[in-house]
């Protein structure tokens, strides 16, 4: 069991939202958003679409700005610091789109060296084993490679980067269940090495599977939000009908 | 250099990318080979005509030795005036293209010999012969927008745009790299084979210099469009529309409008009009009286007015002086046919400043001498040699000389290194 509440501090709380309000023009998406991610732990933030999910995140990586209210990564304003925000970020995005004419090895080394991160060979390949990835794909360009294939790939690049945070968008949409089942499994390897990790996601069960906690967006701010609780985790089939109940009526 | 290097493998994986310049510089060397083959069949035009011309003066001489009449010798005998192509000629060959540079004159009226085939002067950037110059300024710009119209919006359509910007150190930096190579690629597959053409041919290290200068400096252009378009987040196609849409109006709507406008705000009287009025003037002549022909060429050329009176008979001096006649009477029209070719080409020139592909034609037309200023001063050196040769054969004319076939041994020879 993971106690959130008992991590204090800017780095033990990577992620830090405060009262956080948003809109495009006149069109409020973040409506008063307060959310902390510790250190070593998941974070599933679910929620309809147009709930402010996305928005989230592109303000965590300062993309956009927040028109009030406060946010923090690593103790760290994103909008005015992007860059040293962005050092200690991973973000994969929905579709983790690679360069399909660069093998895995080549794909890491030149994400690696984007980020001014750059490792050697040994170090690549012993990410991507350590991603999951089978060594028969190591030196294969990513033309062929599935979307799971391609998420090994970035988890491997956000395993070597050590950053503190990651930032995942809607990462098991699209992957079959034993895909998903490996990609939870590596996202709680990369948990164990105390990194803050902050999921978007529509997919409840998977959430429910490895998350510390759920926080259901609506309306552009945290209605509820739950912390797995004893050896049962989530009372997912009590979750789906309040996630439901949240989608019907974002939905109206 | 890690970085470069793999930018530089993203883009040699994409067959696209790699055909594109692989065909650039395939129409390089192409328009290059073909400038050059042209230059040197020019060169061997004129490296013919010594010996074509000694086998000319040695059939009149023949006849003339008999007759010893320096005025058939001024008559039957043509004289060749030539305007060697500049080592850089291949790479523009501008108005070498349609005005010649080989020119036989005789010591009779010079306009009509001039502008005997002058139909038309191209003085704008218009679609010229396959040359350098072309592949620069009109084909070059199609795959600056073929390589550079998704530079971005590739990576966003891709689903790589957020992941990139996501990156610290990725922003800016990324673009600058992407474009940076992209342009040196492009630069070389166009500059390289330059480089190495003018090298062969001779050209001095300076005006290569200028030209890979005048190259980077156009494709920049272009690239900055591109940028330019890239910035309004459209998608890749749209993109490449806009960017085909700048190069149709930039390159060939713009420029031939300009060229008509220019056209008609300096009305300027075909050179085959100055002949035909130097040719009726001449033929008119056979009507005046032959004092009043005299009369009016000493009055220009005192220095022939003390020569014996006019027989009854035929006299070839008669004949020259209404030639000379005829000429002094379409100057006019001659220096005002000159100021208009001159006013167009110093329009189309400052058109050339906000118009990029008619600057990059007309600077690389003047650096070639294959330009207007070229054609004229090649025209300055014809009419001076023209005048030496009159004077020469004068001399026996208005003296009554006798004219031997040695005499044409002393007559003037051209020489093209009298340059303006």
């Amino acid at each position: 069991m993971f106690i959130a509440e008992d991590l204090t501090g800017p780095m033990t709380e990577p992620i830090l939202i405060d009262d956080l309000t948003f809109a495009y023009d006149t069109h409020d998406v973040l409506n008063g958003l307060s959310l902390r991610v510790p250190a070593g732990s998941i974070t599933a933030l679910l929620g309809g679409n147009g709930a402010g999910k996305s928005t989230t995140l592109s303000t965590l990586l300062g993309f956009t700005r927040a028109r009030s209210g406060r946010v923090e990564v690593c103790g760290m304003d994103p909008a005015t610091d992007p860059d040293a925000v962005r050092r200690r970020i991973a973000y994969l995005p929905e579709n983790v789109a690679l360069y399909e004419h660069l093998t895995a090895v080549e794909n890491a080394d030149y994400l690696l060296a984007l980020s001014g991160e750059r490792q050697g060979h040994d170090a690549i390949t012993a990410a991507l084993a350590a991603a999951g990835l089978q060594d028969q794909a190591w030196h294969q360009r990513l033309g062929g490679f599935s979307k799971g294939m391609r998420q090994k790939v970035a988890i491997a690049v956000a395993l070597l980067r050590r950053v503190p945070v990651l930032l995942l968008d809607e990462p098991t949409s699209g992957l079959d269940p034993r895909a998903t089942a490996d990609f939870s499994q590596l996202l709680l390897q990369v948990r164990e090495r105390g990194t803050a990790i902050l999921m978007v996601t529509h997919d409840l069960l998977s959430a429910a599977d490895i998350a510390d906690r759920i926080a259901f967006l609506e309306a552009g701010r945290v209605a509820h939000e739950v912390r797995a609780d004893g050896p049962e985790r989530f009372d997912v089939r009590a979750l789906h009908a309040r996630f439901q109940l949240g989608g019907d009526r974002l939905a109206a | 250099m890690g970085l470069f290097r793999y930018e530089l493998r993203l883009l040699l994986r994409q067959r696209l990318t790699v055909g594109a310049l692989a065909l650039l510089a395939l129409l390089t060397v192409a328009a290059l080979a073909m400038g050059m083959a042209e230059v040197a069949r020019q060169r061997a035009a004129i490296a013919a005509i010594p010996a074509a011309q000694a086998e000319d003066i040695g059939a009149v001489a023949h006849y003339v030795d008999h007759t010893r009449d320096a005025g058939s010798a001024a008559y039957y005998s043509f004289h060749p005036t030539w305007d060697a192509p500049a080592p850089l000629a291949f790479a523009a060959l501008g108005m070498r293209d349609v005005s010649p540079y080989i020119l036989r004159v005789r010591a009779l009226g010079l306009e009509a010999q001039i502008y005997d085939g002058d139909t038309f002067n191209p003085e704008l950037a218009l679609p010229g012969r396959f040359d350098f110059a072309f592949v620069l300024v009109f084909l070059a710009p199609l795959f600056v927008i073929a390589l550079f119209h998704d530079l971005r919006s590739a990576e966003r359509e891709a689903g790589r745009q957020r992941m990139l910007d996501a990156l610290p150190n990725g922003g800016r930096a990324l673009w600058r790299r992407r474009t940076l190579l992209r342009f040196l690629l492009t630069w070389s597959a166009i500059g390289i084979p330059f480089g190495i053409a003018a090298a062969f041919a001779g050209v001095a290290v300076a005006p290569i210099l200028i030209v890979l200068a005048l190259v980077a400096a156009y494709l920049l252009f272009w690239i900055a469009l591109a940028a330019l378009v890239g910035r309004l987040r459209w998608s890749s196609v749209a993109n490449a529309a806009a960017l085909a849409a700048a190069w149709l109006v930039l390159v060939l709507i713009v420029p031939t409008l300009c060229n008509v406008a220019i056209n008609a705000a300096i009305p300027v009287n075909q050179g085959a009009e100055i002949a035909m009025a130097q040719r009726e003037a001449v033929n008119g002549a056979w009507d005046v009286p032959r004092e009043a022909t005299m009369r009016r060429f000493y009055a220009t050329h005192p220095e022939w007015a003390d020569s014996a009176p006019l027989g009854p008979e035929f006299h070839y001096k008669w004949y020259l002086a209404f030639h000379e006649n005829g000429d002094e009477s379409v100057a006019p029209a001659v220096r005002a046919y000159r100021q208009g070719l001159e006013a167009r080409d110093a329009a189309a020139r400052a058109l050339g400043w906000v118009l990029p592909s008619v600057g990059v034609q007309a600077l690389l037309t003047r650096i070639a001498r294959t330009d207007l200023t070229a054609q004229l001063a090649y025209q300055d050196r014809i009419r001076a040699f023209h005048h030496r040769l009159r004077t020469f054969y004068y001399g026996y004319l208005f003296r009554d000389r006798p004219f031997g076939k040695t005499d044409f041994d002393r007559a003037p020879r051209f020489d093209d290194r009298d340059r303006g």
